[in-house]
């Protein structure tokens, strides 16, 4: 068991930073935050040959295994590449419980999470309604389905879950992640997979960057894989109705995905970004139906029509309109691009007028995730980032780069906060997954970020201000416990936000905390709406700020 | 092409050869070269050349009366005659290496200019083109140097600050590019393609409203400059400001019916409004360059917006083989290689 103990270093990176606000004049940037180390290195066994998953690696949740209001922390990690077994515990997946303050124990060993393959991505879903957070893990030729039995243990039940079987026409494949939602509100989570490309290690091609200097390959030297979709068939088992669906007739290869009811017409739509293929959109149609219409919608392409390196995903509402947007990340020279949902079913693309292409044009992101960072009413955008090549490509773009917050300025512009933010406080890496929530109780939103070859990095929000917030943790009973896919609409001072539930979010990556508003200058809430999956419609009046509240539906 | 350098016309005494005839025939050639007259000189250059091939200077004379005629490939292989007869000959290798600029063999072109500029390393001129042919023929490092050399020597030369400037980014030093051409700009504001340039590296760098008044400022100064209209109006397009940009787009094509980005902009603005002019501009854009597929996307947006699902479909089928095509460079597959991986 490992444990950290993080004052020491908080207090100095505090010290430093408020010698350098005298020194300078100038006043702090409206988020910061703060670094906050944890005993995690994410070891994908990189190799002189450069194989393919090495540089995929990196998923990261934060959830709460153990019910006791605090976040955890679960890291996926690697294999030996080679074998794709976890023949040392370098490779072990990690679980790192949360003592209520921030600081965290390595659980791993008795929760029985270590893993046994090349892991890649987490996702966070209650999918047996038992009021304890299990865990499907997806990976290199191999997914895990763990169940929460609640009482810090988990078991791995891929196998009866019907989780297991190989694709009878693509074989393994690879997922990068997933999402839990459920498709036909039936109130039990399904599961979307996200599966990246075509990948076999005895016949991998070979790429240069020069003459005998490998690196890794440009997707467009692997075949595209099918993503898939697991019905829930609530004993415990699911049924695979990837090709019933329609979700199996439009394979890609999945880098992020992103849950929303886009159009708002009850039923969840799922968003998938692509790495240098066109984007998905799966319009869900009822009946268990999809319909691949992302040329229709407006969000296969960014504007110029070129296909990207398509990354990590977030699919929420960025500019309090009651539309779900959607801002996803590539390389340098590919923007952040920003879908703005103009209702009807269209999305027009703002990464231009928005400023983000010109202030996302340098870098190289991963995972991003829209959340409210500074309380203020606007959700941000957080984005770990990197390049996708290895260290020795670093002389031709800037390999490993620090994170940037985006803060949102309202009205779909952004400022980029990296250094001003703290973010440089340690050294730029190839940052992969992400996960947002608050650690610490103190009503801001913390990130924990994964990085290749590198130590996790906890960054605690120490964003100035005293603007207010409000979590809610709600409770399905007649939908998904988790309450994925409820609609929620917050009026405080007047203004008017909107979110839904999601734990999908980012590169890999899973963020299961409360549902989060930040007030502003508001202390309390005057009117909160919940629309759940069931059809069930909630209000909420004159809530106070600052604290979590559990809404239970309604009967 | 007529500058100062290529001043040395036809300065050689009259001839007095040892063939009286060929003597006749240059000194008749050289006469009427003085007047202007080279399509006249020529022949008799020709024929003095035929009576006596060696007689001295007569290849240089010859090539110089082609180049004054803008015939540079002529020039040139009079000229490099010349030059071998003579390889210390300054206006030989200055001659040479102009025609090879005007044949666009930039590469050649700096190799005899760098020949003379030896004997004269002071030549401005001579320097500014050697610069030029070092950038036109992708020689950076060179290119900047020469820039570099130039600059000392004349700190204020819009021109030199410009064409630094393109060789910088041509380099990809897209930061030191710019401010060689905001020098440009603050040395002199109405150099012809100054703010031009320094409104396309803003544009690149997608700070279009800066970008917007910098293309202002270039129309300002040249109202006719096509190019500056159609990157205005797309500049305006990106700020916000597309009121204005229709009437800069019409203008553009107006002057240059052939500008790609003004048809694919018109496409853009006029989708909501005028379906069937729009599809007819993005159209045209795909026409004068079906390898882009921004014009492609837009197409197919355009004709499904207008409910015909077929055409969207092909464009958007175009628009997928376009990608397949694009080359991941610069990583290459090492063809027949596989990694060694699992087992």
């Amino acid at each position: 068991m490992r444990s950290v103990n993080p004052a020491a270093p908080v207090v100095l990176v505090l010290s430093l930073m408020a010698l350098g606000w005298m020194a300078s004049g100038q006043a702090p940037a409206p988020i910061r935050f703060v670094y906050h180390p944890i005993d995690f290195t994410l070891d994908s066994s990189e190799m002189p040959e450069r194989h393919a998953p090495e540089t995929m690696a990196g998923g990261v949740a934060l959830f709460d295994y153990n019910n006791d209001g605090s976040l955890d922390i679960f890291f996926t990690n690697g294999a030996d590449i080679r074998t794709l077994k976890k023949d040392s515990p370098k490779y072990s997946d990690r679980l790192f419980e949360n003592d209520g303050h921030g600081n965290f124990r390595d659980v791993t060993e008795k929760a029985g999470l270590a893993g046994i393959g090349f892991d890649n991505g987490v996702a966070v879903g209650d999918y047996d309604n038992d009021g304890h957070e299990d865990l499907f893990v997806g990976g290199v030729h191999g997914n895990r389905l763990y169940h929460n039995n609640g009482d810090g243990t988990f078991t791995d039940v891929t196998a009866k879950a019907g989780l297991n079987q190989p694709d009878p026409q693509y074989g393994p494949l690879w997922s990068v992640g997933g999402a839990w939602l459920d498709v036909n509100n039936d109130g039990r989570l399904d599961l979307f997979v996200v599966n990246y490309l075509a990948w076999d290690g005895r016949n991998e091609p070979v790429c240069e960057a020069g003459p005998g200097r490998r690196d890794y390959c440009h997707p467009k030297f692997y075949k595209p894989t099918p993503n898939q979709l697991y019905l829930n068939n609530g004993d415990g088992t699911f049924r695979d109705v990837s090709a019933e669906s329609g979700i199996r007739s439009h394979p890609g290869k999945g880098m992020g995905v992103g849950i929303a009811d886009f159009d708002l017409d009850g039923l969840v739509d799922i968003f998938v970004t692509n790495d240098k293929v066109y984007n998905s959109l799966f319009h869900n149609k009822g009946n268990g139906k999809f319909e691949q219409i992302a040329f229709e919608a407006g969000v296969a392409l960014t504007e110029n029509g070129q296909f990207i390196s398509g990354m990590g995903v977030d699919f929420r509402d960025l500019d309090n309109d009651g539309y779900p947007d959607i801002a996803f990340v590539a390389l340098d020279n590919e923007t952040f691009p920003i879908f703005r949902n103009l209702g009807k079913g269209r999305f027009t693309d703002v990464t231009e007028s928005s400023g983000m292409a010109r202030l996302s044009a340098p870098m190289a992101g991963y995972s991003p995730t829209i959340a409210d960072f500074d309380n203020d009413g606007w959700k941000d955008l957080f984005v770990t980032r990197g390049h996708v090549q290895s260290l020795a490509y670093a002389p031709r773009v800037q390999v490993e780069q620090p994170n940037t917050v985006f803060r949102n300025l309202g009205g779909l512009k952004f400022q980029p906060l990296t250094a001003e933010a703290g973010l440089t406080a340690q050294a730029p890496r190839r940052h992969r997954g992400s996960a947002v929530g608050d650690l610490n109780h103190d009503g801001r939103l913390d990130v924990v970020t994964t990085a290749i070859s590198a130590p996790a990095e906890v960054w605690i929000n120490d964003s100035p201000g005293a603007n207010h917030w409000m979590e809610l943790a709600l409770e399905g009973t007649k939908s998904n416990r988790d309450g994925i896919g409820a609609r929620i609409k917050l009026i405080a001072g007047g203004s008017t936000q909107y979110t839904h539930v999601s734990f999908a979010a980012g590169y890999a990556s899973s963020s299961a905390g409360p549902i989060h508003f930040g007030l502003g200058r508001s202390q309390a809430a005057e009117s909160i709406e919940i629309r759940w999956p069931s059809g069930v419609v909630q209000e909420l009046k004159d809530v106070h700020a600052d604290q979590v509240i559990k809404v239970t539906e309604r009967m | 092409m007529n500058s100062a350098l290529v001043l040395v016309a036809f300065a050689a005494p009259l001839w007095a050869a040892v063939n009286p005839q060929a003597a006749v025939e240059a000194n008749t050639a050289l006469a009427l070269a003085q007047q202007g007259k080279y399509e006249q000189a020529i022949p008799h250059y020709r024929a003095a050349l035929k009576l006596d091939p060696h007689l001295p200077g007569i290849q240089l004379n010859l090539g110089l009366a082609y180049f004054k005629l803008n015939r540079f490939a002529d020039a040139a292989s009079w000229l490099e005659r010349a030059a071998k007869a003579d390889p210390a000959s300054f206006q030989a290798q200055v001659l040479l290496g102009m025609s090879y600029y005007g044949c666009r063999r930039f590469a050649e072109a700096a190799a005899s200019l760098k020949r003379a500029s030896v004997n004269q390393p002071a030549n401005t001129e001579l320097r500014f083109r050697l610069a030029q042919s070092y950038l036109w023929s992708k020689q950076y490092d060179s290119a900047k140097d020469e820039f570099k050399i130039l600059l000392a020597a004349n700190p204020d030369s819009a021109p030199v600050h410009i064409l630094l400037g393109e060789v910088l980014d041509a380099a990809n030093q897209e930061e030191q590019a710019t401010a060689e051409f905001e020098a440009a700009v603050k040395v002199s504001p109405t150099e012809p393609e100054a703010h031009f340039g320094l409104g396309y590296l803003y544009w690149k760098q997608k700070r279009y409203e800066d970008a917007r008044k910098e293309f202002q400022a270039e129309v300002a100064n040249q109202p006719q400059h096509s190019q500056a209209l159609a990157y205005l109006a797309d500049a305006e397009m990106h700020s916000d400001l597309a009121s204005n940009a229709e009437e800069h787009l019409r203008q553009a094509l107006k002057l240059d019916p052939k500008i790609r980005l003004a048809h694919l902009d018109l496409g853009i603005l006029l989708a909501d409004r005028n379906g069937s002019e729009a599809a007819a501009h993005l159209r045209e854009a795909i026409r004068i360059d079906p390898s882009k597929p921004d014009a492609h996307y837009r197409l197919g947006r355009l004709w499904l917006s207008m409910g015909r699902q077929a055409e969207a479909d092909a464009e958007f089928a175009q628009v997928k083989q376009l990608a397949e095509q694009q080359q991941p460079e610069p990583l290459v597959a090492v063809p027949g290689r596989h990694a060694d991986g699992p087992q």
